[in-house]
């Protein structure tokens, strides 16, 4: 796998630079990417769940990323190993750097102990997407699922991450929520931990 | 010359004033994985990666070229030396805030170079171990597509490609750019 | 105040195809065939009034004022082209012109579920070219 997973080699490992993470480069040219990065996924799938797939794997690679990144810059290589603290630092830590904001809301889910959701009024790569008719309830925020399922699964939280729009009364536009499922591992993890 | 100081103006303050940003690295990112695919899908055979991102970039070029317009406002380029400059002064800049060097002119002006100090695709960025990557596979090869699909759309058939890249181990990073011809309008056709 | 009566607008690709047409009012005196047909006119007209121009450089048809309304039309360096029609002494046409551009290269381009050249169905871009035609138009009763 290339340069996603990889950080460059120096002589002396202190003489690299952690990125100042502070550079910009336009919304648009992130738009046109991620356009592409759905169209090019479209020609190799023949269904609307496989393109869902795709995205979310594609979302994967960057979380997996993201979350070396951060470790290094943010929190001094210190670790989380408690899910509330993992879920705020994607809440909070993985959505500032991403997306420029922390994210809407994080909530618990009330029907099911396993479940956590991220919710936004609107992600940024939907932005300027409006999915045709005939394309159901399909969201290009399943690569957002992939990034915060390359988070939890690398920091040692497996889970199912999904992404749904959600229609509000009165609004004309859904939002969208992350939909966060834990495996039985670590929420009987999380209870031991008390 | 004046052109390359209106262009670096021109292009400065469209970034300042009507760009929305986002941090580098979400764009960085994003396009590690596009690559990684790309080398996943074609087994690791770069011709057909290096294919694949210049025809994604065609893509994007065609549909950029617009926001471009919109955003600088700009008018027609009086000729190619221009367009160099409005490329790299106003065109990265806008979108990749860079400024790579408009340089190695030809002396009929038909063919130049950028050069690319700072590269946010390539950040970070090593390339596959596999003995291949190194001599086979171009990481920014998008760049290419997209200046032919955008400069298509305003009537100019060039050719792009990269003839070295610091992520193979070369001094600089640089794309040769050559003007084929320029495309004339034709009349529509008459009606029946 | 600033209202102004927009009748419709039409959005043509750079082969002089209709990609967007939306009626404000025009009491729906054309239907889609209509439309087609006029704006493939249109394009054409508009490349051989750069024909008909004493000098050279000229980029085709900005205004056409007839009696009873106004045409503005804008086109990008691409051949794509932005027209209204508009009630005769329509002001900040060109304006409403470019916002609209802008929301073509944001809302139509920008959405990977758009095909290149072909009619506009992207619910953004309607969304938001509704708000930006609510501030300036006048609704249209019965004309």
């Amino acid at each position: 796998m290339i340069g996603v997973g990889k950080a460059k080699q120096y002589a002396n490992v202190l003489d690299k630079p952690l990125g100042r993470g502070r550079q910009e480069v336009s919304l648009s040219a992130f738009a046109f990417l991620f356009s592409e990065v759905v169209q090019y996924n479209q020609t190799q799938v023949d269904n609307i769940a496989e393109l869902e797939r795709r995205l979310e794997d594609a979302g994967y690679a960057v979380g997996a990323r993201v979350l070396e990144l951060l470790c290094h810059r943010e929190k001094g290589n210190r670790r989380e190993t408690r899910l509330l603290g993992i879920l705020s630092f994607i809440h909070s830590t993985v959505w500032k750097v991403l997306f420029g904001k922390v994210a809407d809301s994080l909530e618990k889910g009330t029907e099911h102990e396993d479940e956590y959701m991220i919710s936004e009024k609107e992600l940024l790569v939907n932005r300027f997407i409006s999915v045709p008719k005939d394309m159901g309830a399909f969201n290009c925020g399943a690569f957002v699922a992939g990034i915060v399922r390359g988070v939890l699964d690398n920091a040692g939280f497996p889970a199912v991450v999904t992404a749904h729009f959600v229609p509000i009364e009165g609004q004309q536009r859904p939002r969208t929520t992350i939909l966060i499922k834990f495996a039985e591992e670590v929420i009987h993890r999380e209870a031991r931990l008390g | 010359m004046a052109t390359s100081q209106k262009a670096a103006r021109l292009g400065e303050e469209v970034w300042k004033t009507r760009v929305d940003k986002v941090n580098a690295e979400l764009v960085t990112l994003t396009y590690g994985t596009i690559v990684s695919q790309l080398c996943a899908d074609y087994d690791n055979d770069y011709a057909q990666v290096n294919q694949q991102l210049d025809k994604m970039g065609y893509n994007i070029g065609m549909r950029l070229i617009e926001d471009f317009l919109a955003k600088s406002n700009t008018g027609r380029c009086g000729n190619f030396r221009d367009t160099a400059e409005m490329i790299s002064k106003v065109g990265f800049k806008i979108f990749l805030n860079i400024t790579p060097t408009v340089t190695n002119w030809t002396a009929d002006n038909k063919q130049f170079s950028l050069l690319f100090d700072e590269n946010p695709l390539a950040d970070f960025v090593e390339l596959p171990d596999d003995g291949r990557a190194q001599d086979e596979l171009w990481f920014s090869n998008i760049f290419c597509g997209i200046l032919r699909g955008a400069l298509e759309m305003v009537q100019m058939s060039i050719e792009a490609r990269f003839v070295s890249d610091v992520l193979r181990g070369n001094d600089v990073t640089e794309m040769r750019v050559t003007l084929i011809r320029y495309i004339e309008d034709e009349m529509p056709p008459d009606d029946e | 105040m600033g209202t102004v009566a927009i009748y419709s607008l039409f959005i043509i690709n750079k082969s002089g195809g209709l990609i967007y047409y939306k009626d404000y009012g025009s009491a729906g005196r054309m239907d889609t065939n209509d439309s087609l047909r006029l704006a493939s006119l249109w394009h054409s007209m508009h490349a051989i009034s750069q024909q008909l121009s004493p000098t050279t450089g000229c980029t085709g048809i900005d205004l056409l004022q007839a009696h009873n309304f106004d045409l503005h039309c804008f086109q990008s360096l691409t051949g794509t082209k932005f027209f209204v029609v508009c009630e005769t002494g329509a002001q900040n046409m060109e304006i409403l012109l470019k916002t609209i551009y802008e929301l073509y290269t944001e809302f139509v381009l920008k959405n990977p579920f758009y095909e290149m050249e072909m009619p506009i169905r992207c619910e953004l871009f309607d969304l938001n070219l509704a708000q930006v035609i609510q501030k300036d138009r006048v609704a249209l009763l019965g004309r």
